[in-house]
């Protein structure tokens, strides 16, 4: 058959993208002049009347329409007149043409409407009072705007019946968040669009037909994929509501607070609903972004705000007293962390004491704590990276340099060449996979996907290639080689190369990593060619052991086909403020620029050895590191071997730790701070692009807790040494410092790469993947009830065929062993996997996933076991 | 096998030249690709690979002022014109057999007598749009067709007029037989791709047409079964032949459904622009109304066109002549009703249908279909209420031209035209809350 995948996708253009489609493919821009209720208005060719007359500042009604999916012209409510044409005509899907005059509210299409609105209200229950959609309903607005205020409909409404539902009621619970009312649906078909489109999922479906058709779950599913919560947020009616907030309060009783997502690096734009009285967070919507996150929101930044109103938030700091934490003071408690500290400091010095700060708070946090460890306890051992980033690292490493390498969300819509490397995208950035997904939707670009294990998010891509773990580096100079045969580099560049990658041929490394060479060559081929080209690498080559050596093959692929020239190759930042963390010198070494700019503004930066958390963890076994500062950080759940940070910790003289829950660590603890979310007080954050952006109070904090920034400052007041003279001085150092220009290097010679393969392990055969459940991130979200009502508890995930060959079926109870540990875990048969890799997410404190991992290991490798009852 | 009794005209017309689309139809061998073969079938499909340019099919098609018989009556040719020239993506053919017009049923006739007509008209129409991958999507409910026409098709691979270098003209050419899942919506051309494509059978908007972007997105091309299977006569006689059948503007012939209260309801293909009257009142075609009673009404081009009066009925069947009496020709299919029918009765059944068929996407069809049900059942069950006419009428107006495809357009224009024709019978039924009419009705 000759139908192609390329064509398997309809292309149709539309909307807002087809407008900027139209803006960037056909060069120069060709423009339209239409009028418009008598206005004349200029607008790019391919935009549609109702666009051209959002951009007079004409609001057309609708209910189907939305500027990111594509036109279906379900709902007939935007109707126009256009002259020359007999019949109305629906705005949302009439492209603007030159001399075009158009009528918005003339009295034929003010008939148009009430007749839509009519029809729409035959069937619809009217059920405002006890409708969680009143206030902010599209058809209760514009009913009230167009619509009649009596009824000439004298039957029986349509009710859908089924199980579960009354004949008054129809709440049908299709997900765990979701709830279902058949009989508000107007069926605008937005839900099942974006679901399909925007976010490549097929739990939600219409069936039936006529005026029997009902959106429901897929049968035999849960809507339940990583994006459901913004289903609910695009209904236009009650249809979809969610219990995270139905029933809670009235919507015109609450306020709304600009804020950001806390939880990813690309820092999607977000509203916070609080109550004034309650002094309480109702729920988030997007804020929409077009240069971020086009007002998808994943669930985990949607229902993740719930940890900032849990009930285990804690409210008092704690001081260990004959083994036990209990209430006290914070004059009390900072006085014992200033006496500890300063009695460490005076008798071993300031390098027996190390700090580690959660990448995840605002830039005021992070600054003031290294400020204070940098000035006032003058040592040089702190981090922000507790998860398996903490790795050994230098400022002048090629993964450092991978890792500050320019990247702008909004260029993936225009790369016409994306390559995913070693990512999970929808676990680790589920933002820019819904970028993805909307380039393929409005343009033809290549995507491929380049991972060790078979995963969801590659459904993106054009060919999704599976190579061994453990052989990064070998599939990117297979791709160097790749070119270098094509002849799609110059000879003495591809000389130069082949120099440097001696240890084995193209045929030899797509052998050992697996892979076809067809799929190498056509990657390469595309890489060579593309207009544009995106490089993303993820978190699998981030946590690899050997990512110095893979950044090294990269900066060659890099420096071969000039990608960054053309685009931009870059590890991207994991936390929502890891960005700004590397920015403000959270690193043990910062880089030389940051460096001198901390001296110029502190006076003197201190030359005392550095140590990166990995570093401190050892010199706490060995006794030579006193004292351990943690803020908001969790390295129990998240170091990648757990049995060796405990044994540090344990061996401390004095660990403190901020943090908004009791945690693993916290039990360490001699003395806990409570720590306030970022819902709580106004932050700064710089996004994985290097974009700062500003997250505002909405409630009060908790109890009595305080964001990291008062903790640091009221902890060096103690020692008589102020960090900072006034608010707008802190300000204006950070701003000093997030101006500093930022010059990655770009490669500009070939570097020999160090080849590291490891040989299997016939005791432990199966490679462990530790992953981000879709529905969690890092060790807050387990607090959220709506998130662990998606997943509340730990598995393993495996490919269908493993289960099969150890008789192990969905939900039955394994152990995964390793070396150094074991944890039984219920099984998850994932039909994305299909080799011999296993997926355990972090987020779950009840399993410690990290004592499975070596830090001796390249790949950490298991076994299982059926666990029999 | 199975042979399906439908009265055609194929056996009583002598002069058996006046036939094209039926001339065999009667032959109870033609399915084979033996007697097909014999009756000079493919012979059109060699000529056209062998010696002509796809833009010479595409020609003398233009020439022969061939109009599609699906109801629409686009112009064939111009149609496949509109396949943008140098576009490197696939092109597609998709024979729109999904037959399921209330009174339509000839397309069924030539699937099942004649469905090597079928494939050579469309591996002619394939070839001139240069398309290597032809759909015939068939209604769920023909099962007889969807047997013969997969039988038809091995048969064509088999002796070589479809497949690889077909006769060694370097064409290849592949068909897929596709069912559909019984939806009225899915012989509306872009549900139907939609349907093939495997997503909901529900129209696209257009632009884009499926020319230009139909199926994956693909410069696509749907005709109907019985436009097609006329293209080997215009290839093999003719396009200047072709138009000396029928008028100026409708030409060659047309095969008319005719059913309802007549004495030989059945499928006869006629001469474009043969007087209405004469079939149904010639015995060789409907042979008079059942009974011999007086005619009521006819509905001429299947159940989605308006309603002719009696005084109508004097008109001729083409599309100008149709479209003149404020009615359309659309599939050709033909019901006559009688004096005793009650016309509210019959409107109900349409608008049950309707609504039944209405896919949902666009609210005034999907709500207005349901809405008008309720009424016009209200008025037949003798609950009529005063003012129930004016709001069918509004509610009438409220659909036609307001929705994505024509389905909506379909099933209120017959009630717009009852309403204005037998006003009173209306008024009588919400009055006296009964039939004026005594006997009920049915479909023959």
């Amino acid at each position: 058959m000759s139908v192609t995948d390329d064509f398997c996708l309809r292309v149709n253009r539309t909307m807002t993208e087809a407008t900027k489609q139209a803006a960037t493919e056909r060069a120069p821009a060709q423009t339209v002049s239409l009028t418009i209720d008598g206005r004349p208005v200029t607008v790019i060719r391919g935009t549609t009347v109702l666009e051209a007359a959002a951009q007079l500042g004409i609001h057309i009604p609708s209910f189907c329409w939305h500027p990111k999916l594509k036109p279906v012209g379900a709902c007939r409510m935007c109707y126009v007149e256009i002259e020359r044409f007999p019949k109305l005509q629906v705005s949302c899907a009439t492209e603007a043409t030159d001399g075009m005059v158009v009528l918005t509210d003339s009295d034929k299409v003010r008939q148009g409407r009430r007749a839509v609105l009519e029809f729409i209200l035959v069937n619809h229950p009217l059920d405002c009072p006890t409708c969680d959609k009143g206030g902010e309903c599209d058809l209760q607005n514009l009913t009230f705007a167009h619509g009649f205020d009596d009824s000439r409909f004298e039957f029986q409404k349509a009710r859908f019946a089924g199980p579960g539902v009354t004949t008054t009621f129809d709440d049908l619970r299709i997900g765990p968040e979701i709830i279902l009312n058949r009989n508000r649906c107007i069926l605008c078909f937005k839900c099942v669009r974006a679901n399909k489109e925007a976010f490549g999922e097929y739990d939600l479906g219409a069936y039936e037909r006529g005026n029997s058709t009902e959106i429901n779950a897929a049968p035999g599913h849960q809507v339940d994929n990583p994006f459901s919560g913004n289903l609910v947020e695009i209904c236009p009616v009650g249809a979809l509501t969610n219990t995270d907030w139905r029933y809670k309060i009235r919507v015109w009783l609450t306020k709304t607070t600009p804020s950001m997502d806390n939880f990813f690096s690309s820092g999607a734009n977000i509203l916070f609903y609080k109550e004034d009285h309650q002094n309480r967070v109702f729920r988030v919507t997007s804020r929409r972004n077009d240069e971020i996150d086009d007002g998808w929101l994943a669930d985990v930044t949607r229902y993740g705000y719930q940890i900032v109103n849990s009930p285990e938030r804690l409210v008092t700091p704690l001081i260990k007293k004959d083994g036990r934490l209990v209430p006290a003071s914070w004059e009390e408690a900072l006085q014992l962390v200033a006496q500890r500290f300063g009695d460490i400091k005076e008798k071993k010095g300031g390098v027996c004491i190390g700090g580690l700060a959660a990448p995840y708070l605002d830039n005021a946090s992070l600054y003031s704590f290294a400020r204070f460890f940098r000035t006032v306890i003058r040592c040089n051992n702190i981090d922000f990276r507790s998860d398996y980033r903490m790795l050994p690292d230098n400022p002048e490493s090629q993964f450092s340099n991978l890792c500050s390498r320019p990247f702008r969300i909004a260029d993936i819509d225009d790369s016409d060449v994306t390559v995913i490397f070693g990512s999970d995208l929808i676990r680790e950035h589920p933002g820019e996979y819904l970028r993805l997904r909307k380039a393929r939707n409005f343009g033809h670009p290549r995507i491929y996907s380049l991972t060790p294990y078979a995963v969801k998010s590659a459904d993106v891509a054009d060919r999704a290639i599976v190579y061994k773990p453990g052989t990064e580096e070998l599939v990117i100079n297979a791709l160097c080689l790749a070119a270098a045969e094509q002849g799609l580099v110059d000879s003495s560049a591809a000389a130069q190369l082949k120099d440097k990658i001696s240890s084995h041929t193209f045929a030899e490394a797509t052998r050992r990593c697996g892979v076809s060479e067809a799929d190498l060559l056509a990657v390469a081929g595309s890489l060579a060619e593309g207009r544009m080209v995106t490089f993303i690498v993820g978190e699998i080559v981030a946590q690899s052991k050997a990512r110095e050596t893979i950044a090294t093959a990269i900066a060659n692929l890099d420096h071969l086909l000039g990608l960054s020239r053309r685009g931009q190759v870059a590890v991207l930042a994991r936390y929502a403020n890891s960005k700004g963390a590397e920015r403000l010198g959270l690193l043990p070494r910062p880089t030389e620029a940051i460096a001198k700019e901390l001296a110029a503004i502190w006076g003197d930066f201190p030359d005392s050895p550095a140590y990166p958390t990995d570093a401190m963890a050892a010199l706490m076994k060995k006794g030579e590191l006193d004292g351990f500062f943690i803020l908001g950080a969790n390295p129990m759940m998240l170091y990648p071997d757990r049995a060796f940070m405990k044994e540090g910790l344990e061996k401390l003289d004095f660990l403190v730790v901020c943090d908004m829950f009791e945690t693993e660590t916290t039990a360490l603890a001699d003395v806990v701070l409570p720590l306030s979310s970022w819902a709580e007080f106004t932050g700064d954050y710089v996004n994985l692009e290097g974009r700062v952006q500003r997250a505002y109070q909405a409630v009060k904090p908790s109890g009595q807790s305080r964001p990291g920034f008062e903790i640091m400052t009221m902890l060096a007041e103690k020692f008589g040494e102020p960090l900072f003279e006034s608010a707008e001085s802190m300000a204006q150092e950070i701003e000093r410092l997030l101006r500093l220009e930022t010059t990655p290097k770009t490669p500009s010679e070939f570097a020999e790469v160090k080849v590291s393969e490891e040989a299997n392990d016939d005791a432990y055969p199966i490679a462990l993947f530790v992953v981000d459940d879709a529905h969690h991130s890092g060790h807050l979200t387990e607090k959220a009830p709506s998130l662990t009502s998606f997943a509340g508890e730990a598995y393993v995930e495996m490919s269908p065929d493993l289960a099969a060959r150890m008789e192990i079926e969905n939900g039955d109870a394994v152990r995964v062993e390793a070396e150094s540990g074991r944890i039984i875990v219920p099984a998850r048969i994932s039909e994305h996997l299909n080799t011999d890799v296993i997926l355990i997410p972090r987020n779950f404190s009840a399993t410690p996933v990290t004592s499975l991992l070596s830090r001796k290991r390249r790949v950490d490798r298991v076994k299982l076991l059926k666990v029999d009852h | 096998m199975f042979y399906s009794p439908v009265i055609t005209n194929a056996s009583e017309v002598s002069d058996a030249n006046g036939l094209h689309l039926f001339r065999y139809v009667e032959d109870a061998q033609q399915h084979r690709i033996e007697q097909y073969e014999q009756h000079g079938g493919y012979s059109a499909l060699r000529k056209v690979l062998t010696s002509m340019t796809p833009e010479a099919v595409t020609e003398e098609v233009k020439k022969s002022g061939l109009r599609g018989r699906g109801g629409a009556g686009f112009p064939a040719g111009m149609k496949w014109g509109f396949v943008p020239k140098g576009s490197t993506k696939p092109r597609y053919l998709c024979c729109n057999a999904d037959e399921s017009e209330p009174g339509t049923c000839k397309d069924r006739v030539l699937m099942e007598r004649d469905p090597h007509a079928v494939i050579e008209g469309m591996a002619i129409a394939a070839y001139a749009i240069g398309c290597h991958l032809m759909f015939i999507y068939i209604r769920g409910e023909f099962n007889h067709c969807i047997d013969r026409m997969e039988a038809a098709m091995a048969e064509a691979y088999a002796r070589g007029h479809l497949g690889k270098n077909i006769y060694g003209a370097g064409y290849d050419l592949d068909m897929i037989v596709h069912t559909g899942g019984g939806a009225y919506i899915c012989g509306e051309e872009t549900a139907l791709l939609n349907s093939l494509e495997g997503e909901r059978g529900m129209s696209r908007i257009r632009p884009p047409f499926p020319a230009i972007e139909g199926l994956y997105a693909c410069p696509t091309i749907v005709n109907n079964v019985e436009t097609l299977a006329a293209v080997p006569h215009i290839i093999n006689r003719g396009a200047d032949w072709y138009r000396s059948l029928g008028t100026e503007r409708s030409t060659g012939t047309k095969v008319f459904s005719l059913s309802g209260h007549v004495k030989r309801p059945g499928n006869y293909e006629v001469e474009m622009s043969f007087p209405l009257k004469r079939l149904i009142y010639d015995p060789a075609y409907g042979g008079g109304i059942l009974g011999d009673k007086k005619l009521k009404g006819v509905i001429p081009g299947g159940a989605s066109t308006p309603f002719l009066t009696p005084d109508m009925v004097d008109v001729k069947l083409d599309y100008e002549s149709l479209a003149a009496v404020g009615s359309m020709l659309g599939s050709g299919a033909v019901i006559v009703f009688h004096e005793e029918t009650c016309i509210v009765w019959v409107i109900l059944k349409l608008i049950h249908f309707f609504r039944h068929e209405s896919c949902g996407k666009c609210t005034p069809c999907r709500e207005g279909t349901a809405w008008l049900e309720q009424i016009i059942g209200r008025i037949e069950h003798g609950q009529g209420k005063a003012g129930d006419i004016e709001m069918i009428e509004e509610i009438c107006g409220n659909i036609l031209g307001r929705t994505i495809c024509p389905l909506g357009d379909a099933a209120v224009m017959p009630i717009q035209s009852a309403v204005k024709h037998w006003r009173d019978e209306w008024q009588h039924h919400i009055v006296h809350r009964k039939c004026q009419s005594p006997t009920t009705f049915a479909f023959a």
